[in-house]
């Protein structure tokens, strides 16, 4: 179970999250959404540890664990992942070793055994068929030269084979055509179960069409202002965000 | 082009190159420590400043000429140059610009100058150096006001004397280089800058140097001081009429900006660059090099297209932490012109950043260097480099080279060069000519627009200037 | 040469050498003997201290070598190898499998119609007067090794040249030559590779490589500078293209004390091509540096040049690399690309990437880039859960993989893999598993 109280980050000088709070329970599916500026990427970086994110004050706690003091690899074997909104390109390193290093080592702490080259290389391709990425792409640079959507299902390439138990999608959606966004919606989908979480953070209500969050939360300047279930994304899609406005201040 | 239409452009195309029939007082040629004695005498120095000068002759004499550089001249006879040249009426020092010969004051109003106040370019001071003196300084009464010392290096030695003795070769030590020591031995005039703690500096300062005498060399020295949290912006031109033989310019330009200050250089250098055929013009070799403190930021801008041979390296020493270099730079070269110019960016302060921007544009059968160093100390964590170096190249019989050194002892520190190479390509010209323009004039657009980085960086003034002079160096470049 | 520097090994070699060879030697000796050794205030040598050179050397002695431990050293890339021990060919270390159109032969038994070959060709690409250590190569020549691929002829195995020089008790001198002369329309490979193993004695390694490439001659070339422990060495690589010729040359320096390497790639007749790639990755004190020049003598050539370097602990590095547009030479298209990382805050580098420009309708560029390895990239990975340490071995083994992946030898690339993934790190395996699934 993810904890996030009083959450506050900044930038250099600039403050970006002013006092976030959220629950994530297993199983449970939220939606964050919200105007450009209102620190939805930043709660990502934050989750994920990324430098020259500074928290000021405010508790993260994973599975009871205290993320915070967690360096961004043990964040991630604690089964955290974070699917980036621009995944870093590493020309020379080719997606499978990247992989094979990941799963190998997430597996080990998991106390998993380590999977033969073999099962490794079906479970990859079959992974990339999910994703709708032609084999090829394992054997190319991590990112190296791919679209934007293909970056974006080369995360949900990872994310199925990382298996993690809290999965954060940083504007997933943003940038693919409707097909590739289903094919995003059918992984998570197919991902769901009893256990596992996911947080979507996105602008636009339309991957919501295709994931149903058990709940909606806006946020704004920093702060979950609203929060409620499926419906209120669609009621975000009617009025969109200027509404708020008059709700924080 | 016809040939003779090109002959007949380039003949006429320095147009600066008269010569002014000014009396002048004029050492004989040669050299050795009693011309040393007789500048220091004339300028009634004080025995420090004349020990100053003997020691950097000694370190001279055991000095030799440098050759690294990628130029090609006759070897300098030092002892065929005089050292020291004073129009006559400035015998009895004149007390203002009021006395200053009329004669004098028209020479510069010919070159585009004038020294009058009213008539002046509003928000630009101006320091004239004639030869070996300085004959005289505008706005200084108003600069004054502010706190801002702006006279000649003559001057300040007398009235400024504590200022001169701390700073005077902190930057560019007596024995740096070879011109460096030349300079320090028999330096004779140049321009002195003072700003104090927190001042902005109310106006453009500007020195404008002229050679007019035969067969002598001037060796100005200019030293610019911006104390703490001080801002102040430097224009440099050059001119010299036009002579068979080679005349020799080694000056010294030290800068020192203390925590938080700015000092921004400009230069235009139009010395005469000798005919078509490379007879004659100036050699130009020069040290310029700032120290930056703290948060401090020292940018150089050059637009270069006169001198026979120029050997020019403004340079940075990024001492403070956060300090920024910058240098901007335009060097044409056309007939026989040889340039070997850049910088050096020596990283010493932690974060310091620095920029390099290099247009070298060569044409006719001139021959045009980049030299550059970016040394990134062990000390300087998360420093910066960013350079780039463009050549453009019109002619088939030019030459443009590139010799960056990067060094790098610090692992955190990033630098990043590049640099292409281009010609102005016969479909640019055509579209050009296609659309009515001359070739010329498309030549000299598509060159504009190859500076255009570097001329933003100029005052504004200046600029314009800058543009008109790269057109007429330009001229006859295109047959 | 002041203090009568490689008086032994020179004498030596004199009484070695067929007669034939006398000629070469006595210009050579001669002007090696005027000469003194170059110092940090001669431009191309500023960053490399040579000092360590300047001692006594006995010359190499031949001594046997257990062919186990070599294969473990080197690649095998299948076709013909010679060996040589301290420069000293040794026969049972070779397999000499000729394939058709190509003839290899030894400076040493070299019959009348190769020796007049040898003679024709030998010195012709790197000259006398150019670099002191190859004139001291052409003065201390006995033996060496001339391949010659026949015009048309498609040589598909390469061809390995192993020179190895193993523990002497006295510091001892090395001199190393290659002759290549490939024919109108050949192709075909070879690869050099220079081991050691450790003794007490310092080496001293010269060795030089000439490459005449007649029209339209394809020729890959590889040379792996291996030699560890406290070798020195002082090679260069000198290349003559004829028209269209295509030369592909590929470099590694790791290892040892001392390495400083000359290409020189002349582009002597239209239509010619050379791509040049190389990786150094000295780490320890260890100093390596690469001269290169790409020579542009006539118009419409192309050359592209790619090297980067990973420099550790309190190593350093040298690279020049040099662009140089004759008058003729218009229609030239020539690229450089230059990339280092500091691993360590006492690891240098001095990187200069020079052009000489004497033509105006040419294509020009080079880049240079000095850095540590991206911050954003070893976050993402560790956002998968692979550790700081980790990150940087694979990051650092990325930024040198994609010049091995242009390697284009198979064999030769699964060997450089292994070998570069345990210089990056303790478990090499793992990184080198699967990438070519």
């Amino acid at each position: 179970m993810l904890v996030i109280e009083n959450l506050h980050a900044r930038i250099g000088d600039e403050d970006i999250l002013k006092g976030l709070s959220l629950t994530v329970k297993p199983g449970e599916v939220h939606a964050i959404m919200g105007p450009n500026g209102s620190g939805k990427s930043t709660l990502g970086h934050v989750l994920s540890g990324r430098p020259g994110y500074e928290v000021t004050a405010g508790t993260i706690t994973y599975n009871g664990e205290d993320v915070l003091a967690l360096e961004t690899e043990e964040r991630a074997r604690q089964g955290i992942f974070l699917a980036f909104q621009y995944p870093v390109e590493i020309p020379g390193v080719s997606n499978m070793e990247f992989l094979k290093a990941s799963v190998d080592i997430l597996r080990e702490h998991r106390g998993e055994e380590a999977l033969d080259a073999v099962t490794f290389m079906k479970r990859a391709r079959e992974a990339c068929t999910l994703a709708n990425l032609d084999h090829s792409f394992l054997k190319r640079g991590v990112n190296e030269g791919f679209s934007g959507g293909e970056k974006k299902r080369n995360e949900l390439l990872q994310m199925m084979l990382l298996e993690p138990s809290l999965a954060i999608l940083d504007e997933t959606d943003s940038g693919l055509d409707i097909d590739a966004l289903q094919v995003v919606a059918e992984g998570v989908n197919n991902m769901r179960n009893d256990t596992r979480s996911f947080v979507l953070v996105t602008h636009y209500q339309r991957l919501l069409n295709f994931i149903k969050p058990d709940y909606v939360h806006v946020l704004a300047d920093g702060r979950i202002v609203r929060s409620g279930d499926a419906s209120l994304a669609l009621h975000l899609e009617e009025h969109g965000y200027a509404w708020l406005d008059d709700e924080v201040a | 082009m016809s040939q003779e239409l090109i002959d007949e452009r380039i003949g006429k195309e320095y147009s600066a190159g008269f010569v002014s029939d000014i009396e002048s007082d004029t050492l004989p040629p040669g050299l050795n420590e009693d011309v040393i004695r007789f500048i220091s005498a004339k300028k009634d120095e004080p025995e420090w400043l004349l020990e100053w000068r003997l020691e950097a002759y000694r370190g001279w004499l055991e000095m030799a000429t440098p050759h690294w550089a990628h130029v090609d001249h006759e070897p300098i006879d030092y002892n065929e140059i005089s050292y020291y040249s004073s129009p006559k009426s400035f015998e009895d020092r004149p007390q203002s610009l009021d006395e200053v010969d009329p004669q004098l004051l028209e020479v510069y109003e010919k070159l585009g100058i004038p020294l009058h106040e009213q008539e002046m370019l509003a928000g630009v001071a101006v320091d004239a150096v004639f030869d070996s003196v300085s004959i005289g300084t505008t706005f200084r009464a108003k600069l004054a006001e502010a706190g801002v010392i702006f006279c000649s290096i003559s001057e300040a030695v007398h009235e400024y004397p504590d200022l001169v003795r701390k700073y005077l070769g902190s930057v560019v030590p007596r024995r740096d280089n070879y011109y460096a020591a030349l300079n320090s031995a028999v330096f004779t005039d140049g321009s002195f800058v003072f700003i104090p703690k927190g001042v902005r500096c109310p106006m453009e300062l500007s020195t404008y140097f002229r050679i007019n005498e035969a067969k002598t060399g001037q060796f100005e020295r200019t030293l610019i001081i911006a104390e703490e949290g001080s801002h102040v912006s430097y224009l440099e031109g050059c001119t010299a009429p036009m002579r068979d033989e080679n005349q020799l310019h080694a000056a010294v330009v030290e800068l020192v900006a203390l925590d938080d200050a700015q000092i921004k250089y400009s230069t235009v250098q139009n010395w005469y660059p000798g005919d078509a055929n490379g007879l004659g013009g100036i050699y130009n070799f020069v040290t310029k090099r700032g120290v930056a403190h703290n948060r401090s930021r020292i940018s150089w801008t050059q637009v270069e297209t006169g001198s026979a041979v120029t050997w020019k390296y403004p340079s940075c020493i990024l001492r403070g932490d956060d300090s920024v270099g910058e240098f901007y730079s335009v060097a044409l070269t056309n007939n026989c012109q040889q340039a070997d110019t850049g910088t050096k960016m020596i990283h010493l302060g932690k974060r310091s950043r620095s920029t390099i921007i290099s247009k070298g544009i060569s044409a006719g059968r001139s021959s045009n260097a980049y030299r550059g160093l970016v040394r990134m100390s062990p000390r300087a964590e998360g420093a910066r480099n960013y350079t780039q170096c463009d050549s453009l190249l019109i002619g088939d019989r030019s030459a443009a080279h590139t010799f960056p050194y990067i060094e790098s002892r610090n692992p955190s520190a990033v630098v990043e060069h590049e640099a292409t190479t281009s010609k102005v390509s016969d479909d640019q010209l055509y579209l050009c000519q296609q659309r009515g323009l001359d070739a010329e004039k498309a030549v000299s657009m598509i060159v504009n627009g190859f500076c255009k980085e570097v001329f933003r960086e100029l005052p504004m003034e200046f600029a314009v200037e800058a543009g008109k002079l790269l057109e007429v160096s330009l001229e006859g470049s295109v047959g | 040469m002041p203090n009568n520097l490689m008086q032994q090994p020179l004498a030596a070699a004199s009484a070695a050498a067929p007669n034939w060879l006398a000629a070469a030697h006595a210009e050579a000796r001669e002007r090696w003997q005027a000469a003194s050794l170059p110092t940090r205030k001669t431009e191309q040598w500023k960053y490399t201290d040579v000092s360590a050179i300047d001692r006594e050397f006995v010359p190499g002695r031949a001594v046997s070598v257990d062919a186990a431990a070599l294969d473990a050293r080197v690649p095998d890339c299948g076709g013909a190898r010679l060996v040589f021990v301290n420069g000293h060919y040794d026969p049972a270390l070779s397999s000499s499998d000729p394939a058709a159109g190509l003839h290899v032969a030894r400076f040493a038994d070299a019959d009348e119609s190769q020796a007049t070959l040898i003679q024709a060709h030998l010195g012709s690409v790197v000259g006398m007067d150019r670099h002191l250590f190859a004139t001291l190569n052409s003065a201390a020549l006995s033996d060496g090794v001339f391949l010659q691929v026949d015009a048309g002829a498609t040589v598909h195995a390469p061809v390995q040249v192993i020179w190895l020089t193993t523990a002497q008790t006295e510091a001892f001198a090395v001199n190393q030559r290659l002759l290549v002369l490939a024919g109108d329309n050949s192709a075909a490979s070879v690869v050099e590779t220079f081991v050691s193993f450790e003794g007490e004695a310092a080496s001293f390694t010269n060795g030089v490589s000439e490459f005449v490439l007649q029209r339209g001659a394809t020729l890959n070339h590889y040379r792996l500078q291996l030699e560890t422990g406290s070798a020195l060495h002082i090679g260069g690589v000198h290349a003559h293209l004829d028209r269209d010729a295509t030369f592909n040359s590929f470099h590694l320096g790791m290892g040892s004390d001392l390495k400083r390497i000359d290409i020189v790639i002349e582009h002597a007749g239209e239509g010619a091509h050379a791509e040049v790639n190389g990786l150094y990755l000295p780490r320890g004190r260890e100093h390596i540096d690469y001269h290169t020049c790409m020579e542009h003598a006539v118009p419409r050539c192309t050359s592209s040049e790619t090297f980067r370097g990973v420099i550790a602990d309190a190593a350093s590095a040298v690279f020049n690399g040099r662009i140089h547009i004759h008058p003729q030479a218009q229609k030239t298209s020539a690229i450089l690309h230059n990339r280092n990382l500091l691993t360590s805050a006492e690891a240098q580098i001095n990187t200069k990437p020079e052009l000489e420009i004497y033509a105006d309708d040419v294509q020009c560029a080079h880049g240079a880039t000095v850095a540590q390895l991206d911050e954003l990239s070893v976050h993402y990975l560790r956002s998968r859960g692979i550790s700081r340490d980790e990150a940087q071995v694979l990051l650092s083994f990325g930024f040198v993989n994609e010049l091995v992946n242009a390697v284009r030898s198979e064999a030769l690339r699964e060997f450089l893999r292994h070998l570069l993934a345990a210089r990056f790190s303790r478990d090499g395996a793992a990184l080198t598993q699967e990438a070519d699934a």
